[in-house]
């Protein structure tokens, strides 16, 4: 004890030097584990010209990519496309972007597109390819996919992946209900009736079975022949008559089986992920979802019986419609490799070689860009082994898919038009007023995007 | 020993020196500059004048909205946590056995991380499944469809938010402690009974405690996010979208950061005004007894 | 004065009426995380008692809910990442605070009061205010999707920290430093030796603070963390939640093993906590 109330100033000294030592590791380790460790890049081959490729994908998906990857570079000897998985949404994406070191190609939700090119932040693909190619590209591609990568004249997104929508039913309570699985309603109001019969009550009036609800009015306003926007004018056109029309059929039924009771059923069901799908369960007789639960049918429900039909059109609708979306790829404008990423994004999306492309396609089971990646044998191979993509494919290749149009507020588009929409159905407006105040709200955000830049803020709003 | 404290006592307090100029000072005055510009995140931020503050004021009816919900989460969940931590405080300030377990008991739900407690409570407000909706079931009421709803959105947080009053109950137990024996035991002489005692002594002696809590409280309110965000995402039709929230999904999937800058301000504004009208009241309910 | 048999009886009639509500939730969730997903889903509502109670116990016990909801997150990771992320937090809030609040209680020097004002003051400016210039300056630093913006801040001292600190080192006579300066102690030496040595409750009341506020961060990994390796546990949880949304069980085997370790350490630093409250008094 004496020794350590009076140590010696030698003693005294090297007890701090050996706590400072201690203090000194301690703090380097920590740093070391919080901000150093970065594995070192895989380069296979370091004497390339680097190409750096941000997705969002994960597990199984970022195995599908890594092996697209592996294909282009096995494929010729001037780029190496380096892909790696970045999490935070497009908010990360967007620092890096427009903090100057964006990476040559990511792929990205297809909002962006209309967002970061309005803000000059997207490199025109047009330009990066002669333009014949171009031209013979935009002839062959499905409408969808061209649609949303147009922004203004110039091109600027390539689809990795497109969904759209159609009705899955399952024949069985079609027949217990004495239906006829194999006419499926060819019109809303035949569906309609149909849906009433499949609707299931407990003893107390509590839903056990849907039969059909309509839910996501863009689908809808695609089936009624609706518009959301006009180009030529820059008007929001929610208010238009047939998008009404859609919004209160949509409301006159969860008005005829009861919206709470239906939010109520539906809350007790388990989540929608792959194998636990409630339609699995017997939750709906018939529900409207997108292509991919084709496959997760095959995988976690191999025996289940069930068809796919396009959404019947109202009377006087679009036969084969729906909304649809996608990833898309895109090159930001401060992309450091454009020829590199561009010759990528050519490769996988089969520009110039569609039957290639065709099997990209078949390992993620996605929907591809033009109708002859589709007509490729690798791809119809696809078909036979899932008979149920071929409506998919279908509807894909039809004029009345709509998507959301090209503005640069989409993300705020999307989020009013889904509030006008639970407005309509809560009875809180009328699904007439519900669209025009959304219409009224997405006007002025539009309007006013680029209040600031007094400069190009014409071109940003699209005024010629 | 004066001589050299002047040097000791700003090296001491350098770190919070450089913490105050660094991340708050320069924050602050930076962030009042960019509430007067259109800013994306694609530099430079472009001056606007007071546009920002025009629109909030004149062209996002949702300001408002997101007003009016915070302000009714206030007025709701900071009274009522204020009467649930006096009561458990003075229940547990009671001489009796078990007071340590039940303490932890009421502390419990404040110390669960909240995105734990709100993964719970969705799930506890299921309308088909949840315990709430199934006990009313078994007396034979149907429930709400609770954070679903509407009309019962809001209460649903103030009910989660009254769960974890764990915390303040502690500060108040705290406060009890320190009221003098001599004060209970003078109010006996005088002949008060309990009620009395609670009424003329304890509850004074507690209004600073009280008042530091409301104070807290307050601004804590105001800035209520993380629940609402993991739990409604501001749904059902913006019952739920609480300034704060607001804010934040204006400034990072509208990237108008400017905007949000100017929204911050007038929270700020309103933080500030609403504690100076505190202040100004306590003389008139606050008892510094020392 | 010790109560009457009855009102001691009423008050813990009161108490445990109380505390039903506050525990129930609890024991829920750690029994939903043991039941298989049927019994979570019953086809038809619960409606009689009978049916009621024996919902509460897991029939069968489905352990396996526990190391597949281990498999959908990283756990190990995200853990070691909040464990971190805690000990350099509360190592350096508690430090930087300590130093500050020593200077603000016990030392005399030119704009002490205006200083301890403005830090005071800054309890009350909303976090919003702040946020977005923060960011930029992250983001300009070049730290964005680092630990950097969760853990430099805590280096430069806590507003509520050096209020408590403060409140508890001027209830140590000043006697006691002035003593330790006559023996030729350093303001440091008076600080180590004599101040910190009798502020244990209050230190480990600010760290049990900042170690519950670093666990329970939200919003500060939402905005600046973007790899899932570098994902805390609240964070994590959360995107647990968005991507498995209905799958209940394994939701609650998330939440009852994030929550059991602070109850644990709640446990266990009980005590010391709550003196570290009361000494320390909530009076201006």
């Amino acid at each position: 004890m004496s020794d350590e109330e009076e140590p010696t100033s030698r003693r005294r000294l090297l007890l701090w030097l050996v706590r400072g030592l201690f203090i000194a590791a301690a703090a380097v380790g920590m740093l070391w584990l919080f901000l150093g460790y970065e594995p070192p890049e895989e380069r296979r081959w370091p004497g390339r010209e680097k190409v750096v490729f941000w997705h969002m994908w994960t597990s199984n998906w970022a195995e599908v990519v890594r092996r697209i990857c592996d294909r282009f570079n096995d494929s010729q000897d001037r780029y190496e496309v380096v892909p790696l998985t970045v999490f935070g949404g497009s908010l990360k994406t967007l620092i890096a972007t427009s903090g100057g070191d964006p990476p040559d190609c990511m792929a990205q939700w297809e909002a962006v597109i209309p967002a970061w090119a309005a803000r000059g932040a997207l490199t025109p693909l047009d330009t990066l390819m002669p333009a014949e190619e171009w031209r013979a590209l935009r002839d062959r591609m499905y409408p969808a996919v061209r649609d949303i990568g147009m922004y203004q004249d110039h091109f600027y997104g390539l689809s990795t992946g497109m969904n759209v929508w159609a009705v899955y039913y399952r024949p069985e309570y079609f027949r217990q209900t004495g239906l006829d699985p194999d006419k499926f309603p060819e019109t809303l109001e035949e569906l309609d009736a149909l849906s009433d019969r499949l609707f299931q009550y407990d003893k107390d009036g509590r839903i056990t079975r849907i039969g059909f609800t309509p839910r996501w009015l863009v689908h809808y306003i695609a089936t009624f022949g609706g518009s959301l926007y006009d180009p030529a004018t820059r008007q929001i056109t929610f208010t238009n008559p047939k998008n009404v029309e859609a919004l209160e059929w949509i409301t006159s039924r969860a008005d005829r089986y009861g919206f709470e009771r239906i939010l109520q059923f539906e809350s007790g069901l388990s989540t929608t992920m792959a194998a636990s799908w409630p339609f699995i369960s017997g939750a709906y007789a018939m529900v409207l979802d997108g292509q991919w639960r084709v496959e997760q049918l095959a995988k976690y429900a191999p025996e289940l019986e069930y068809r796919v039909a396009p959404l019947p059109p109202p009377k006087g609708g679009k036969p084969l419609a729906c909304w649809s979306n996608g990833n898309f790829t895109i090159i930001p404008s401060g992309a450091r490799n454009k020829a590199g990423a561009w010759a990528f994004m050519r490769f996988w999306s089969g520009v110039d070689k569609p039957e290639r492309a065709a099997e990209f396609y078949t390992w993620g089971g996605w929907l591809p860009i033009t109708p002859d990646v589709a007509a490729a044998p690798r791809y119809q191979a696809y078909c036979a082994t899932y008979p149920h993509f071929r409506a998919f494919l279908q509807i894909m290749a039809s004029p009345n898919v709509q998507v959301t149009p090209p503005v640069p507020v989409q993300a705020y588009m999307m989020s009013r038009l889904t509030w006008a929409e639970d407005a309509a159905l809560r009875r809180h407006l009328s699904p007439r007023e519900a669209l025009e105040q959304a219409a009224r709200e997405t006007q002025r955000e539009l309007e006013n995007m680029g209040i600031g830049r007094e400069g190009n803020r014409k071109e940003m709003l699209n005024v010629k | 020993m004066a001589r050299r404290n002047n040097l000791a006592g700003w090296v001491l307090v350098s770190p919070v020196v450089v913490g105050l100029l660094v991340f708050t000072l320069y924050p602050f005055l930076a962030s009042l500059a960019l509430s007067f510009c259109e800013y994306d995140l694609f530099p430079p931020p472009r001056g606007v004048g007071a546009w920002n503050y025009e629109t909030m004021f004149t062209r996002d009816p949702l300001v408002w909205k997101s007003l009016t919900n915070v302000l009714y989460y206030t007025a709701l969940a900071v009274p009522l946590g204020i009467v649930m931590g006096v009561g458990l405080a003075l229940l547990l300030d009671a001489k009796i056995k078990g007071l340590a377990v039940y303490r932890t008991l009421f502390f419990l739900p404040s110390i669960v991380p909240v995105v734990a407690t709100s993964v719970l409570w969705i799930w506890l407000l299921n309308p088909q499944i949840g315990l709430v909706n199934t006990l009313l079931r078994l007396v034979g009421i149907e429930g709400p469809t609770w954070l679903a709803s509407v009309a019962w959105s809001k209460p649903s947080l103030v009910f989660m938010g009254v769960w974890g009053v764990g915390g303040s109950m502690l500060i108040y137990l705290a406060g009890l402690k320190d009221i003098p024996a001599s004060l209970y035991e003078a109010a006996v002489v005088d002949g008060a009974n309990a009620w009395q005692r609670v009424r003329y002594v304890t509850l004074p002696m507690l209004t600073p405690v009280i008042f530091f809590n409301l104070v807290m409280g307050m601004i804590g309110a105001f800035q209520y996010f993380t629940q609402a965000y993991v739990m409604t995402q501001g749904g059902p039709l913006d019952s739920t979208r609480f300034y704060a929230l607001h804010l934040f999904f204006e400034a990072f999937q509208y990237l108008k950061m400017g905007y949000a800058s100017a929204m911050a301000w007038v929270l700020f504004i309103i933080v500030v005004g609403v504690t100076a009208l505190l202040f100004r009241s306590q003389h008139r309910w606050v008892h510094y007894g020392r | 004065m010790k109560h009457p048999w009855y009102i001691r009886l009423a008050i813990h009639a009161a108490l445990v009426a109380l505390a039903l509500p506050f525990c129930m939730p609890l024991v829920w969730m750690v029994g939903t995380s043991l039941k298989e997903d049927a019994q979570i889903f019953p086809k038809e509502v619960v409606t009689t008692v009978p049916e009621f109670l024996s919902q509460w116990w897991p029939n069968p016990f489905r352990w396996a809910n526990y190391p597949e909801a281990l498999r959908y997150v990283p756990f190990p990771i995200y853990l070691r990442n909040t464990l971190m992320l805690c000990a350099v937090n509360v190592a350096a809030a508690v430090a930087s605070s300590a130093l500050a609040a020593y200077a603000f209680a016990k030392l005399e020097w030119r704009g002490r009061s205006i200083l301890f004002a403005v830090v005071i003051a800054t309890i009350i400016l909303p976090g919003e205010v702040r946020m977005i210039p923060t960011f930029a300056l992250y983001r300009w630093l070049g730290w964005y999707g680092t630990y950097l913006p969760l853990i430099v801040p805590a280096f430069f001292g806590n507003a509520f920290f050096i209020f408590l600190l403060r409140q508890f080192f001027r209830t140590i006579p000043d006697d006691l430093c002035d003593a330790a300066r006559i023996d030729g102690c350093s303001e440091w030496g008076i600080l180590w030796r004599v101040v910190l040595p009798l502020s244990k409750p209050a230190l480990a009341t600010c760290g049990l603070f900042q170690l519950l506020g670093t666990w329970n961060d939200f919003n500060g990994p939402l905005l600046y963390l973007n790899d899932q390796t570098k994902y805390t546990l609240a964070y994590g949880l959360q995107q647990f939640l968005g991507a498995y949304g209905g799958e209940w069980s394994k939701l609650m085997a998330a939440a009852t093993v994030f929550t059991v370790p602070i109850i644990v350490l709640f446990f266990l630093a009980q005590k010391t906590f709550i003196q570290g409250i009361s000494t320390t008094g909530m009076k201006g």
